[in-house]
């Protein structure tokens, strides 16, 4: 069709009409990869040359050890949602047209007012509310995470797990807000004060500020998507937030929490097949990346559980017992336990 | 009805001194940056996704219906085509290289107000550096000729102008992060964008190109919210005395930095890429960069202590000729890209003259013989014309040829041992106000020196789909085109010229004749 075309060359071949740079996953390019790959520059992929800018320190744009774990070639990740911009903001502006219209909802049928008093000042308002910040401390982690990853498709994994961090923090607030607007009496004030000073929650609070201060974007991406969120978030939003809203007349918050549980399951996703990657066998520092990956795990599981226990109190607070803290930690200590071990690594020392 | 003023205060009280463990300082910065400054974004995620979704599903819908339909890019200009070859993987360098920005910026400037601003930009970027990805892709499918598309990303590590351009932009997120906010909000999305995704969409539509349109003026939309961000940054930076000491400097070098690659680089794409002719890029560049960027921003500063570069005014005195020589230097090395010359016809001179009085005088002998060499058959090397390759810049890795050959600004000085390039006494001044930063970078001739001409040809897979035709060509003939066998015959290597001017120095500094330009 465009051989009649001007500019057309018919006569060096059939021209090669996609990119042949990329090695797909699959047999055939996905959009994914191509709107992806490369576009970081790499001095041992096509940038041989060399870096042409370093700072005043004599740091390079990248350097090989921005995390402890070592791959020859860090472009070989694929996030396994592929998610490219396009994919990712359309999902989430489908997650929270969802959350509006609920919340639009909730308010025309008067659903806010039927929330239990006890659950909406005291599970929502200071506990839920509390979350945001930790949300928030781990959007900042990741930003920083994403600016360092060795690949595009790390880079673009840990960017968009920043911008679902800061999503939450946003939602807890605009969801409060909406509770303020139809539950008299409801103020979102003080939320800020549990968090720095609520003994209940200086463990998590250690926590994130241990994350924000880290160094080790791969690090970062294990202690949070394998140990952090399924033993704390777990147990903070979804067994507490999530499982107990509907008997406490609050069908909206679990609602919410849903979609930032849709948004936990790919990020789980993506760093099981990062682990996966670092650990093949095929990998010369498969050993030792397994042994790095191990002390991390060492390291945080522990403190994780001890901020899980310390907050445990807070599960007496709603009027109606859902569920015990102490059954719901053996099973997100079990369920974290079989995820670790699920992908032959070795799971925490005190678990 | 939700109370958009609160929520917008209370995600701007996010922050909280930290106790239990001390961020480190991973990207240190000698300013200092107030907690309280002004929002300059005002967008919820909520919004914010909302309104992107909408941008993307317009543009890329009308790319892959009634643009893929009227075969938009198979039908447009074969000399504008051409050069999107390379313009577009550059472009897309500097949209990952501010994603990068953002994240320094998220973790360095202690103010939620602005992190919000960075957040959205971050993401942004993301969106930008997919589109033009997915253009590059588009063009390999659908363009008359998609040779060179179908390596851009690939083809720009080994390119000289390619590498010029990281360069460039690697200034966006290499340092002090409020330098790179300085690089890429204020002096790039301010400055430089609008030259880029608005004017050169209008050089494109003219040209029958409408779907670089649909994907610039998109990414332009979100850049006006960058230039926010760069306002708001730059006014938290002023608000603060202390900080005006460092700014003058920085800022000038971070102009520096982005004209003396920018300005020759988009001026050659802009003016002699054209075929259906219109405004030339210094009458774009002086309305957009001089009137716009300097008269209505910049020297609005000037109460707070921020001034207009003074290397702007050396910026603009060559601005009638740089890219002129650029492109006369990417003409004579044609067969190093991948992309297609279009050689310039009479009425192409008869535009240049009128645009840039005195063009002819300089560059017209130049463009009569690079038109009569182009053939194959002929076998002419215009690389051959020249007695060495022209030394790159330490700093800014453009060839040290500027403001023209016959009054280039030139220079050699003394570092560690090594006699280094420079192309003006700017960035000569940069290199010595820190060496540490460009001491160890390799320019394009020493990486490759000692090559084979054919060998880095075919080395870096620069041939058509039959293995021996040239992507590169000097004209749009297609009769008979150029082949790695004819590119052989030549015996050519690259040469780094800098020993050969290192030893001609040495023997006139022996003999007492000083060296220097």
């Amino acid at each position: 069709m465009t051989a009649m075309l001007p500019g057309t060359v018919d006569c060096a071949g059939k021209p090669t009409r996609d990119f042949t740079y990329i090695p797909s996953r699959r047999r055939r390019l996905s959009e994914y990869e191509a709107v992806t790959c490369f576009a970081q520059p790499d001095v041992e992929v096509f940038d041989k040359q060399g870096w042409l800018l370093r700072d005043v320190n004599g740091r390079t744009p990248w350097i090989r050890g921005s995390t402890a774990l070592v791959h020859p070639t860090w472009f070989l990740f694929r996030d396994p949602a592929s998610h490219w911009q396009r994919t990712y903001v359309r999902m989430q502006a489908e997650q929270e047209r969802a959350i509006a219209r609920s919340a639009e909802d909730a308010a025309a049928d008067g659903v806010f007012r039927e929330f239990d008093p006890v659950w909406t000042r005291e599970i929502l308002g200071r506990h839920y509310r509390a979350w945001a910040y930790a949300e928030y401390g781990l959007f900042r982690a990741f930003a920083v995470a994403q600016r360092e990853a060795l690949s595009d498709t790390l880079g673009n994994v840990f960017c968009f797990e920043a911008f679902d961090r800061m999503r939450h923090a946003q939602d807890i607030v605009l969801h409060l807000l909406e509770l303020e607007d139809h539950v008299d009496g409801f103020v979102d004030d003080g939320a800020k004060a549990v968090w720095l000073e609520d003994q209940r929650y200086q463990p998590i609070r250690r926590l994130v500020e241990e994350l924000v201060a880290g160094n080790d974007w791969g690090e970062l991406a294990i202690v949070t998507n394998l140990v952090f969120d399924p033993i704390l978030t777990e147990l903070a939003i979804s067994q507490l937030v999530r499982r107990f809203g509907p008997f406490h007349g609050d069908p909206v918050t679990p609602h919410l929490v849903g979609t930032t549980e849709r948004d936990r399951r790919r990020n789980m996703a993506w760093t099981q097949e990062f682990v996966r990657m670092v650990i093949d066998p095929t990998v010369p520092e498969c050993q030792k990346n397994a042994a790095t990956i191990g002390d991390w795990l060492d390291s945080w599981t522990p403190r994780v559980q001890e901020a899980a226990k310390a907050m445990a109190d807070v599960y007496d607070v709603p009027p109606l017992q859902v569920a015990r803290f102490d059954e719901v930690f053996a099973v997100a200590q079990r369920t974290q336990q079989e995820l670790v071990a699920g992908l032959n690594l070795k799971v925490g020392a005190a678990a | 009805m939700r109370n958009l003023i609160k929520a917008h205060e209370r995600v701007k009280d996010f922050d909280w001194e930290h106790s239990y463990a001390e961020k480190p300082a991973r990207y240190p910065t000698k300013y200092v940056i107030p907690r309280k400054t002004k929002d300059p974004f005002r967008h919820l995620i909520r919004d914010y996704v909302s309104m992107e979704q909408e941008k993307d599903d317009r543009q890329y819908g009308a790319m892959e219906d009634a643009l893929a339909r009227s075969n938009s890019a198979g039908k447009a200009q074969p000399r504008w085509m051409e050069i999107l070859k390379i313009a577009l993987p550059v472009v897309n360098f500097g949209e990952y290289a501010a994603m990068k920005c953002c994240g320094q910026l998220v973790d360095t400037v202690e103010n939620a107000e602005l992190r919000q601003g960075y957040m959205a930009q971050m993401i942004d970027e993301v969106r930008h550096t997919n589109q033009e990805l997915y253009l590059n892709r588009y063009f390999a499918k659908h363009a008359a000729d998609p040779e060179g598309f179908h390596i851009g990303m690939k083809a720009r590590g080994s390119n000289l102008f390619g590498v010029a351009g990281r360069a460039a932009l690697e200034a966006f997120f290499v340092g002090d992060p409020v330098e790179g906010a300085l690089n890429l909000q204020v002096v790039a999305e301010t400055a430089y964008t609008n030259p880029i995704f608005v004017t050169l969409t209008e050089v494109a539509a003219a040209n029958g190109d409408n779907v670089t349109p649909s994907v610039f003026l998109s990414v332009q939309s979100d850049e006006a919210r960058h230039m926010a961000n760069g306002y708001s940054t730059l006014a938290a930076v002023v608000s603060n005395e202390d900080n005006l000491k460092y700014l003058q400097t920085d800022f000038d070098r971070a102009f520096w930095r982005q004209h003396s690659f920018l300005d020759p680089f988009l001026g050659a794409v802009y003016d002699y890429f054209q075929k259906e002719r219109g405004h030339s890029y210094l009458e774009k560049w002086t309305e957009w960069i001089a009137e716009d960027w300097v008269g209505s921003y910049i020297s609005k500063m000037e109460p707070y202590g921020l001034t207009v570069p003074e290397c702007f005014h050396i910026a603009q005195e060559q601005m009638r000729w740089k890219h002129h020589t650029a492109a006369m230097l990417a003409a004579a090395s044609w067969p190093l890209h991948f992309w297609r010359w279009d050689p310039l016809t009479e009425s192409d001179f008869e535009w240049f003259e009128n645009k840039y009085p005195g063009w002819y005088e300089h560059y017209g002998p130049f463009w009569e013989n690079f038109r009569q060499i182009t053939k194959a058959e002929d076998g002419v090397n215009p690389m051959a014309a020249f007695e060495a390759l022209p030394p790159l810049c330490q700093v800014c890795q453009m060839p040290c040829i500027f403001p023209r050959l016959d009054c280039s600004e030139v220079r050699f000085r003394e570092y560690g041992g090594r006699t280094l390039p420079f192309c003006g006494a700017m960035c000569e001044t940069l290199f010595f106000q820190e060496p540490i930063r460009y001491a160890q970078s390799r320019t394009f001739w020493q990486h490759h020196d000692g090559v084979g001409l054919a060998d880095h040809l075919v080395e870096n897979g620069l041939l058509r789909s039959d293995g021996k035709t040239l992507i590169a060509q000097p004209s749009l003939d297609t009769e008979r085109m150029w082949t790695i066998d004819d590119v052989r015959a030549w015996g050519m290597e690259i040469r780094d010229p800098m020993p050969a001017i290192t030893a001609q120095l040495a023997g006139a500094n022996a003999s007492g004749n000083g060296a220097g330009a």
